[in-house]
């Protein structure tokens, strides 16, 4: 059961890497970046062509970002004529660039599911609590809690990461007082991809790479990001928390029942209280 | 202005082109039925067969409509009551009758009820909410017709499903299904048409362009918003009646995430708001996957994915609001009202 | 403007129908002439012409291509002959459901008037063109789809299969592990669908029957599951002695994985039914699939004469070892093959009434086999994950002798 909820925290901090991004950019733009699971499938594809030593999993990580940093500046400038319309139009375009980012990589990669090894070192299992446990997690959680430490700090303590937080309370006040926000945006955009590229590889010795992953994991980062509050990074990490205990110890408990959990946790909050936990807006 | 509102000037009544195309509306809509009616009679069976599935779709697709274009509440959950409807009817063609009307009228009933059932949290939200909570609702029904093994047959789906019986006779050749399913589509959309062209179509224009004002005038908007959802489900169930009847089988892919986001696609491509738009739409999407998918290596959505992401930036209206010159300067006048999500 | 707007909606209309006509011109004919559409025969005098519906694109992609090459194999090896009669194949993409399987079925029935098809891998899509075969009545040869029902409660004399039977496969295994000092405790887990339950039912069924207790279950959600570590925590916290498994595709992948990561494959040894080690999951898995013990009715590693040639044939041309995907396709051109001598026409009725009649198979390269029930009647073998030279192959542990298609 403990060894459940150390899991819990492993795909917990997978999943803050993955949902900060999409949490930050929904919180300030509006925009729900419904091709954020297909940038999560291009780093666990990466990964995948990638890892199976230091070199090629260090390598993975740093192609992965840089793709993520330049998709997330292009995603940001394919939305950026349509902010006089409405948000949705923005979702519904994302949309189309997450169906036709899917079948890219399926051309590319081809439709066969593929595993990403982990770095040697860490493909073992240590003994944790009396039971195995996979090195490559434990190292994940370390990982993970670093990234969100990091990302807490920039942008509670920094000056950039307060016009962060200033755009994503009041855009037009900030741009009242000079702040050009669209480099804000753009900025957040990329850094938020980075940061799902990055979460795919990293993901990639559990989940793998595979055709259909990109909905999965869509739908997962939809659903912590409701959940936590939009535009919160302590909303991101709380949700993210909370939904990988529910899919570790949730599953463990009742297998059957635990995505219906999800999913219903997820209209909950939609209903009760739209800006979710730690939501920005009141 | 929005793809998913549809033309609408700064009076708020109709533009003018739209009033002078009335007078030829009847006209073209009773040409269409004709033509569409005498198809078998000139075409191959696999062609009629591909010609029902559009219909099928393109009903599913009309029933969104109503939804997104009309009322101005994007779903993309739309696809959980097509695949109650169809499933309800398909039991029943098992266990009970298949005799016509018999499985429609369980199917539509099947989808607006669950509609109903849903739609009561549903309508409380609006825009971006409104989709994920659509999106959540049609996973959780997807999820539910996999593990329900005894009802729905699970992941292989209903099977052996018999065929629509009419008066007696089992419709089993192409021609005779499809003349079943251009019924039940002229059917649904004559349904949804009347509804949009009545008071209540208006006032549902109205909360979709206003809903604010609409609640300040007095309307009770949530009540509307939930009997046009209600409504939808319905005849989206009707839809899955008339797969059922074309294809004879039901399986969880027909209530999935795909094929909502694909009725998605076709409404936005064809033009919210106009219901023929969704048709127009619905063959699009149909034939680029059927016909065009294999050509292409199975890779159908790409194209339909860069097709929707050129509708989205430059045909804010769908292929219905086609016009030369491209409306994008219009879009951004400032006469025109700002746009949803917009100071409140 | 107002004139140019009205005459621009009408001419997409009118764009619309001229397009439309295209199409049209190409398909016409007829849809409410008698009989269901399927029209004459494709073949006429002696040719026969065959629908292969395997996945072209999609999750099961990898199978459909072994499928193609062993039935491009059959035909280059026989002269592209069936029985005496030459064969023209038409392809089709059953793509991943039966959302794009059926509509195949259906256009080479109607659209290339096929005489014969051949080919399925899903369950879902066999069961759902049972009608429209029936219909049509024209014959199909299932070349994968294990489910049961296929040949069981919806059968129709007008579908037969020469590759095997879910439970069949997973009912060996139960007898075996009974056998074998397991009795006392075994752990089943397989996905939460049809085939699924199919596997663990008739696992549970002849383990029990031999005198085990399975100790505990699982059923992950089906496709929705990554990461086993909740269930691989159950199956620890059950005392079972052993586990028995069914998964396929990236599940298998990720479970074979993830079992040897949580270290269980040292303490409880993993059983499984075939397809957790067939085709390309096995280079994908790893050496974490080393050890692992499976049934199946085929390997490549098989040591008979026939599977010498087989194998040897399939590398030189492909490059690549076959799976038991190639070994039913191939198997379904030879079973065409000895009915079409026979047969008195190519309508369903006649080669079904000749697939009946055909008797042992004793030239496959899975060893001998024969229809029961119209599914083959086969044996089925203990494989264990070795490594030879740097690949990892199923290696053939013993035969475990004939098995009826739908255990009882």
């Amino acid at each position: 059961m403990l060894v459940s909820v150390l899991n819990g925290f492993a795909i917990g901090f997978l999943l803050f890497v993955l949902a900060v991004g999409l949490s930050l950019v929904f919180g300030m733009m509006d925009v729900l970046n419904l091709a954020h699971g297909a940038l999560f499938l291009g780093g666990a594809y990466v990964g995948a062509a990638l890892a199976g030593s230091w070199d090629g999993f260090l390598a993975a990580l740093g192609i992965a970002a840089a793709a993520g940093l330049a998709a997330g500046v292009v995603l940001s400038l394919l939305t950026e004529p349509l902010r006089r319309r409405s948000h949705l139009d923005q979702a519904l375009l994302t949309l189309g660039i997450a169906l036709v980012a899917g079948e890219l990589l399926l051309i590319v990669f081809g439709d066969d599911p593929l595993s990403v090894a982990a770095p040697p070192g860490l493909d073992g299992s240590v003994v944790v609590l009396g039971v195995p446990y996979p090195t490559y997690r434990l190292a994940l959680i370390a990982v993970g809690a670093l990234l969100a430490l990091v990302v807490y700090a920039v942008v509670e303590r920094t000056t950039v990461g307060a016009l962060v937080r200033a755009t994503v309370a009041d855009r037009d006040m900030v741009a009242a007082i000079g702040v050009d926000n669209r480099l804000v945006k753009v900025a957040v955009f990329a850094v938020g991809s980075l940061l799902a590229t990055t979460a795919g590889v990293l993901g990639g010795p559990i989940y793998g790479a595979r055709p259909g992953l990109d909905a999965t994991v869509l739908i997962l980062a939809l659903v912590v990001v409701v959940i936590g509050g939009l535009g919160s990074v302590r909303g991101a990490l709380a949700g993210s928390l909370l939904i990988g205990q529910v899919e570790s110890v949730g599953r463990a408990l009742l297998p059957n029942l635990a995505s219906f959990a999800l999913f219903g946790a997820l209209a909950l909050v939609l209903v009760v209280r739209p800006r979710g936990l730690f939501g920005a807006r009141a | 202005m929005t793809a998913v509102d549809s033309a609408a000037t700064v009076d708020g009544t109709a533009p003018v082109p739209a009033r002078r195309l009335r007078r030829f509306g009847p006209l073209i809509a009773a040409a269409a039925l004709l033509v569409l009616a005498a198809v078998p009679l000139f075409l191959a069976p696999f062609a009629t067969t591909t010609l029902s599935r559009i219909l099928v779709f393109a009903l599913f697709a009309v029933s969104l409509d109503l939804l997104v274009g009309i009322t101005g509440l994007p779903s993309l959950g739309h696809a959980a009551y097509f695949g109650v409807g169809a499933y309800a009817a398909g039991l029943v063609s098992i266990h009970v009758t298949a005799q016509v009307p018999g499985p429609l009228l369980v199917g539509a009933g099947a989808g607006a009820l669950a509609a109903g059932l849903t739609g009561w949290i549903t309508v409380r939200s609006h825009g971006v909410f409104f989709l994920m909570l659509t999106l959540a609702i049609g996973e959780t029904i997807e999820q539910l017709a996999n593990t329900w093994e005894s009802v729905t047959g699970g992941a292989n789906g209903l099977t052996g499903i018999r065929s629509a019986r009419f008066a007696g006779t089992p419709l089993v050749v192409a021609g005779y299904t499809y003349w079943y399913v251009l019924a039940v589509f002229a059917l649904g959309f004559a349904i949804i048409w009347l509804v949009a062209r009545s008071p209540f179509g208006a006032a549902l224009r109205g909360i979709r362009d206003n809903e604010p004002r609409m609640r300040a005038v007095g309307y009770p908007t949530a009540l509307y918003k939930y009997a046009a959802f209600v409504l939808a489900g319905g005849v989206a169930g009707m839809a899955g009646a008339a797969l059922v009847a074309q294809q004879r089988l039901v399986t969880p892919a027909d209530l999935g995430f795909l094929t909502a986001a694909f009725a998605l696609l076709a409404v936005v491509i064809g033009g919210a708001g106009t219901l023929w738009g969704a048709g127009i739409g619905a063959a699009l999407v149909i034939v680029v996957r059927d016909a065009l998918g294999p050509s292409m290596g199975g890779h159908g959505t790409l194209l339909l994915g860069l097709v929707f992401v050129l509708v989205v930036y430059l045909l804010p209206r769908g292929a219905a609001g086609l016009r030369l010159p491209l409306g994008l300067p219009r879009v951004r006048s400032a006469v025109f009202k700002a746009p949803r999500g917009g100071p409140r | 403007m107002i004139t140019d707007q009205t005459l621009t909606r009408r001419r997409l209309l009118r764009l619309f129908g001229a397009a439309a006509t295209l199409p049209v011109v190409s398909a016409c004919g007829s849809s409410v002439g008698g009989g269901s559409g399927a029209g004459g025969g494709g073949g006429g005098g002696g040719t026969v012409k065959v629908g292969l519906v395997i996945p072209q694109s999609g999750v099961y992609a990898a199978l459909g291509t072994d499928m193609q090459r062993a039935w491009d194999l059959w035909l280059e090896q026989h002269g592209s002959k069936l029985g005496d009669r030459t064969v023209q194949t038409v392809v089709a993409d059953e793509g991943e459901t039966p959302q794009t399987g059926v509509p195949a079925v259906q256009k080479v029935l109607q659209s290339a008037q096929v005489d014969v098809v051949v080919g399925i891998v899903n369950s879902a899509t066999a069961l759902g063109v049972r009608d429209v075969l029936a219909e049509a009545k024209k014959l199909l040869v299932v070349s994968n789809a294990g489910a049961a029902d296929v040949t069981g409660k919806s059968r129709t004399p007008y579908i037969w299969r020469t590759s095997f039977v879910n439970g069949q496969i997973s009912a060996a295994m139960g007898t075996h592990l009974a056998q074998s000092g397991f009795r006392e405790g075994v752990y089943a887990i397989a996905p939460d669908y049809a085939a699924g339950t199919e596997v663990i039912a008739a696992f549970t069924k002849a383990f029990e029957a031999g005198g085990g207790k399975v100790v505990g279950q699982a059923k992950p959600p089906f496709g929705k599951t990554s990461d086993y570590q909740p269930f691989l925590t159950g199956i620890r916290a059950s005392g079972a002695k052993a586990t028995f498994c069914f998964f396929s595709g990236s599940e298998a992948i990720a479970f074979v994985r993830q079992y040897a990561q949580f270290g269980l494959a040292g303490t409880i040894p993993l059983y499984g039914s075939g397809f957790l080690t067939e085709g390309s999951v096995l280079p994908q898995q790893g050496d974490a699939a080393l050890n692992v013990q499976t049934t199946l009715h085929y390997s490549d590693q098989l040591d008979n004469p026939n599977n010498r040639k087989f194998v040897e044939a399939f590398r030189a041309k492909y490059g690549a070892a076959p799976s038991c995907f190639s070994v039913q396709t191939y198997d379904a051109g030879n079973v065409l093959d000895r009915a079409l001598r026979t047969a008195k026409s190519l309508d369903g009725d006649a080669l079904a009434a000749a697939l009946g009649g055909i008797g042992t198979i004793d030239d496959s390269p899975r060893g001998l086999w024969s229809f029961d029930g119209q599914s083959p009647r086969q044996n089925l073998y203990l494989r264990k994950v070795e490594r030879r030279g740097d690949t990892l192959v199923n290696a053939i542990v013993k035969d475990l002798g004939p098995q009826q298609s739908q255990p009882a």
